[in-house]
């Protein structure tokens, strides 16, 4: 074997490059399923559909335009790098955080209603959405550590509890006449985060403030709690094998609910980042969960549950999610995106048998290759 | 020529990276007991399932009644009239014995099942061969040896000719060994055939009619049980002479380092106590060994004691500090080390890579961690470069390893390594010799004994009564989650402890003298 | 309290049918959680195929036909689940929560284009089926009797025999308890875990169906089922993974279901002025509460969500 090939094997055996060749093709089969969808829906559109999906805010001609697009798309971005985040974080530790969704719910509920109703500062608002969201995170900790309570079933019931109480809670803060709250900008201009000059990045989007670098910010001080210190140790050990985690003295019902307490603040911080821009008023007759939560799952996944991964994976998701707005909607609907990335979520799950396929077929030509040099050696 | 039932010539099965089998025959006569001999990973299991069909091999072939047969799966096997009782048995729990024994091959009416005749025919069979089972209990609620007795008559019931036992007397006491082995006789002389699967040489030598010996992946040989002698046969199986006796010095008990008092723990299982009323005290230089019968409160006794199970009762007194109700890392770090009887359950993280396997009980002490929470990566890499040499643990990579990739003999020595290099008082070991091969379990047992001979506190929870035998300095025998009797291993017999263990024998023990 | 009787009974039909499908699938071993996604897919082929049938159609065969169709989609559906799990080995609950929100993913975009291509100003994700809804319904006096009560019950009666009385309930659960002692006699595992979801997969439908012909005659796909399909896993765990026990905890959530609906009817109920988004939060409140009860103990399948390989032994 010639060194150079020698080495592309290694690399193809690099668990971090499978990882994202296994992202890629979840991606790209994805694109395509929702290609194939757009083509029985109607065939003449389909092309220039997942054209629009894929280009997002570069469907405005002018660069101003865009800019301010690809802020705005960057603001929901950086909402949904919180909800992966959560996700994974809990992913961690062998939990699955389906509660994202509500913890993000509450911490909207929370914030809004804070900024609103006590014309709070935006930091202490902000805060309130951490600890209301942390605490519905913990009560699914809690449930699980002492009660043995499967975490996805809680965090469900969670999610509608927390919806309901949300719409009951920002009922009081409503405007009259329409069923959204106030306006932060008009009510307290405090509570908005303060923008520091970014704005001016993306053609004054005023929407894009430091919530923008505090998602990316969390991302690595979650990368740098997970990787490099004895907190971090002890919650992958938790998640990988929890009879050992508790063998050693690690206290895993505590570590189980903290996890998902922090969990949940970041679902909450997430929240926050995003209502508290302004961007959105809370509409209070919602019957369906807000989705943020729910693609912090595909993100997580589509991430490679790498924190570094899922701040591309996050942008990808809101990207195309974001791009669903510009189909031609005579024709289609922007939920098309929804469908792509909830199968992208899906196609996520062959991700681990993709990886062992390759090192099975890595395996089964190094053998080959070995038992043609014992011939050679032989002969 | 030989009337052979079945026979397996040549058979060779390679896996990436290994040869499980190289080249292997092994013929079994009709009506006989043929010995399978050969250590942990010498080949034995991978060999039973290609006759199963679970693998096809390479190269070789089967043949049955001298025609050549193709076995592509269990179904196959089954029709050819093999079976096998499996060494975890395939039951399923929260079945009876009548539904585990028809599971596969029920008969049915219209479409629903007709137990009334399969009843009568289990009936018939275990009085014929003399296995008495109730066919309406749970499998949950029966003792071990009549969940293996279920699985005799699992085989029987489907007229099976040719039975394999894969290391069927792990589970049972001495004396359920010697109704085992009559069991067997019974069989072979109603003209079935049976292979019988074991690293035990005296069931051989008492059993056995020949005995086929693997080492390694090889075929070894087949020899006459009559021509043979047990030394002949260790050595065949390990390629070297094999000194069973484990060197040590006498005994010199010090102070007390570890006083149980009534201990109790509640049985998630059953209603009555899993551990009951269990006093006991262990000393610095000598080695308590707790044997017994699988499933007669050890584990939980030791859950107990380290803390992974609540107490219902009692105080444990340990190094003179009492820790009755502390946690396990306060227990941990007040010098009792745990070497667990699961290694994949508890002693290991096996995604973790080895050196952070190596630190699982240290990792939080100020040699590997900082005052701000991160962990010192590099202190870490060396201590666990310096382990791995002195303990000598083999792996791929060094101390990047993932634990899950290294053989079960190189896990344990890991978890050895990192539970004496604690540098406990109390060393508590449960089964540490659990599918090792011969060589490894040597290495353990001197371990052990070199931790006795510096000071400390040894207690050895065993199933094994050679190890029980050979180790310790003196026995306590557990029975229904009591200690039924406490002897000296210079002077009691296997079989006087196998009437403790099976609860037909036990004496006031006082422990606290 | 006729009308409370009734929508009890029919949300307990649905809890029934979909706790059972769960039920089935996990005595083979494999965690159904995208059980909600499976009762959108469900509703979506029962509300097209009443859309499309002619009005004038006969009774049985529509009830026939939409049934059917829902079944099916249902059972295609959950195919994507059986093989990801059972195939590819792929994170059960992962996969699970991907059909939960692909479920209601399609059926809105398809809806929306159907809605669309009928008249372009038409963008709801609503089917409307009002007139052929009406072959399900029978008048007994006052009560609105649906036949969806009777087939539940009959499901009910049915999975019980099936589990506990034939060859294949017994090789199903045998699947799911220890899969390797079922492969060792000769059962293919695989298969029956494919039938388990399968089922699952038609009753899941099924209860997506009766879902959305409970009490209303359109149905905005834009909601999904309202956690419904989560519901019923809490009832299947309620009732300990044993049909009977199912049945008398879906009475139970169903009754709680239907007060957030008939609440108004009750003058005592009135009286004490709860805010009506608490009743509807009380169902899922109450499964909650329920949960913290019976999960300490429970008797799940021993071997489900853990993917089965023959190879490992």
């Amino acid at each position: 074997m010639t060194s150079a090939s020698k080495k592309r094997e290694s690399l193809l055996r690099n668990n971090a490059l499978q990882t994202i060749l296994g992202s890629l093709l979840c991606i790209v089969i994805g694109l395509l399923v929702g290609y194939v969808v757009l083509l029985i829906i109607n065939p003449s559109g389909a092309a220039d559909a997942i054209l629009a999906i894929l280009k997002n805010f570069m469907y405005y001609p002018s660069a101003v335009a865009s800019m301010k697009y690809f802020g705005t798309t960057l603001v929901k971005a950086s909402a949904l790098l919180m909800c992966s985040l959560s996700v994974l974080f809990a992913w961690k530790v062998g939990l699955f955080n389906i509660g994202a969704a509500g913890q993000y719910v509450i911490g909207a509920g929370a914030c809004i209603y804070c900024g609103i109703k006590f014309g709070l500062p935006w930091y202490v608002c902000l805060l309130a959405g951490i600890v209301a969201a942390a605490l519905v995170g913990g009560i699914s900790g809690a449930l699980k550590a002492y009660f043995n309570v499967n975490e996805v079933i809680s965090c469900i019931m969670l999610n509608w509890i927390g919806l309901y109480s949300v719409n009951m809670l920002l009922s009081k803060v409503k405007e009259q006449s329409t069923p959204y709250t106030k306006p932060l900008s008009s009510v307290n201009k405090s509570a908005l985060l303060p923008n520091a000059g970014l704005d001016t990045l993306f053609s004054n989007n005023q929407f894009v403030t430091i919530g923008l670098p505090l998602a990316v910010a969390m991302a690595i001080i979650v990368w740098i709690v997970l990787e490099k210190t004895k907190f971090g140790y002890e919650l992958k050990a938790t998640g990988m094998n929890k009879n050992a985690a508790k063998y050693c003295g690690m206290k895993e019902k505590r570590n189980i609910i903290i996890t998902m307490m922090i969990s949940g603040g970041l679902a909450g911080l997430g929240a926050g980042i995003f209502y508290l821009t302004g961007i959105e008023q809370w509409m209070v007759q919602q019957t369906s969960i807000p989705g943020m939560g729910f693609n912090g799952i595909a993100a997580a996944f589509l991430g490679g549950s790498n924190p570094i991964g899922v701040i591309f994976s996050s942008y990808f998701i809101q990207h195309i999610t974001s791009g669903g707005s510009y189909v031609d909607k005579t024709v289609y609907c922007s939920q098309i995106s929804d469908l792509i990335s909830a199968f992208i979520i899906y196609l996520c799950g062959f991700v681990l048998f993709f990886k062992i396929w390759i090192n099975r077929f890595l395996d089964k030509r190094d053998e080959r290759q070995a038992a043609k040099e014992l011939k050679g050696g032989e002969e | 020529m030989d009337n052979y039932a079945i026979e397996m010539l040549n058979i060779t099965k390679r896996f990436p990276g290994i040869i499980a089998n190289d080249n292997i025959t092994l013929q079994l006569k009709k009506g006989e007991i043929h010995a399978l001999l050969g250590e942990n990973g010498a080949g034995k299991s991978t060999l039973m399932s290609v006759l199963f069909g679970l693998y096809q091999p390479e190269e070789g072939e089967i043949h049955k009644d001298g025609r050549k047969v193709v076995i592509n799966n269990p179904n196959d096997a089954n029709e050819l009239g093999i079976g096998m009782v499996h060494q975890h048995f395939k039951l399923v729990e929260c079945f009876s014995v009548l539904d585990n024994i028809i599971l596969g091959v029920e008969t049915t009416k219209n479409g629903f099942l007709q137990k009334g005749e399969a009843r009568k025919k289990v009936l018939d069979l275990s009085e014929k061969y003399g296995l008495s089972v109730d066919p309406d209990a749970l499998i949950e609620d029966i003792t071990v040896g009549m969940q293996q007795r279920t699985e005799i008559l699992k085989m029987l019931y489907r007229d099976n000719e040719i039975l394999i036992f894969d290391e069927p007397t792990a589970v049972l006491t001495p004396q359920e060994i010697q109704e085992l082995m009559t069991i067997m006789k019974n069989l072979a002389s109603e003209g079935k055939s049976i292979l019988f699967i074991t690293h035990k040489l005296g069931e051989i030598m008492q059993v056995a009619d020949r005995c086929s010996v693997l080492r390694k992946g090889k075929y070894i040989g087949t020899v006459d049980i009559k021509d043979t002698t047990p030394e002949k046969l260790s050595s065949m199986m390990v390629g070297r002479d094999v000194n069973f006796i484990v060197d040590k010095k006498e005994c010199k008990p010090g102070e007390v380092v570890l006083d149980i008092e009534n201990m109790t723990v509640a049985s998630k299982r059953h209603k009555n106590n899993a551990v009951n009323g269990v006093s006991l005290q262990v000393r610095r230089g000598e080695i308590v060994c707790i044997a017994g019968i699988d499933g007669n409160g050890q584990t939980e006794f030791v859950y107990g004691l380290s803390g992974l199970e609540p107490l219902k009762g009692g105080k444990i007194v340990l190094n003179g500090q009492d820790v009755t109700n502390s946690s396990i890392r306060k227990r941990l770090t007040s010098g009792m080390s745990h070497i667990p009887e699961d290694r994949h359950k508890h002693g290991l993280v096996l995604d973790y890579s080895l050196e952070d396997n190596l630190v699982l009980q240290r990792y939080f002490e100020p040699e590997f961690t900082n005052k701000f929470g991160f962990l010192k990566r590099k202190a870490i890499r060396e201590y666990a470069n310096k382990l791995i040499d002195q303990y000598d643990v083999r792996s791929g990579q060094g101390p990047i390893t993932k634990a899950r990739s290294m053989s079960g003999g190189n896990q344990q020595k890991a978890i050895v390594a990192r539970e004496i290099d604690k540098n406990p008082e109390l060393l508590i070991a449960v089964q540490p010799t659990r599918g090792l091969d011969v060589g490894a379990i040597e290495n353990v047992h001197k371990e052990l004994v070199a931790q006795r001979d510096a000071g400390k506190g040894v207690l050895l929870v065993s199933l094994e009564l050679d190890e029980v035998m050979n180790v310790s300095d003196r026995i306590l025998v557990m029975y229904e989650g009591e200690i039924v009797g406490e002897f000296d291993p210079k002077t009691v017999t296997v079989e006087e402890l196998g009437l403790y263990m099976a609860g037909s024998k036990r004496k006031e023990v006082n422990t606290n003298d | 309290m006729l009308l409370l009787i009734q929508y009890t009974l029919i949300f307990a039909s649905v809890l029934i049918l979909v706790a059972l499908g769960g039920c089935f699938s996990e005595h083979s071993g494999v965690i159904n959680i995208g059980l909600e996604g499976i009762m959108v897919m469900g509703a979506l082929g029962g509300a097209l195929t009443m859309k499309y049938l002619p009005g004038s159609m006969a009774a049985p065969l529509v009830i026939l036909l939409v049934i059917l169709a829902s079944v099916l989609v249902g059972m295609i559906f959950s195919l994507l689940l059986g093989v990801a799990a059972i195939k590819f080995n792929a994170d059960q609950t992962l996969v699970g929560t991907a059909l939960n929100l692909l479920g209601p993913a399609i059926s809105v975009v398809l809806v929306r284009a159907i809605n669309t291509a009928e008249s372009a100003d038409n963008v709801s994700s609503a089917v409307a089926y009002g007139q052929t809804k009406k072959a399900f319904l029978a008048n007994i006096g006052q009560f609105e009797f649906n036949w969806f009560m009777l087939i539940s019950f009959l499901v009910l009666v049915v999975s019980y025999i099936v589990l506990y009385k034939t060859k294949f309930g017994l090789r199903l659960c045998a699947c799911g308890e220890h899969p390797q002692a079922a492969d060792s006699v000769g059962i293919n595992v695989y298969k029956m875990r494919y039938a388990g979801v399968l089922i699952s997969g038609a009753l899941g439908g099924l209860g997506g169906l009766v879902y959305i012909t409970a009490g209303v005659s359109e149905w905005k796909f834009e909601n999904g089922v309202a956690g419904f399909g989560f519901l019923a896993l809490a009832v299947m765990i309620f009732g300990q993974w044993k049909p009977v026990n199912i049945g008398l905890a879906a009475l139970l959530f169903g009754l709680f279901r239907a007060l957030s609906n008939v609440y108004t009817g009750f003058d005592t109920l009135v009286a004490l002025k709860i805010p009506s988004t608490v009743y509807n939060m009380l169902p899922y409140i109450i499964s909650l509460i329920v949960l913290v009860f019976v999960s300490k103990k429970s008797r799940a399948p021993k071997a489900e969500g853990i993917p089965y390989d023959k190879g490992q032994r």
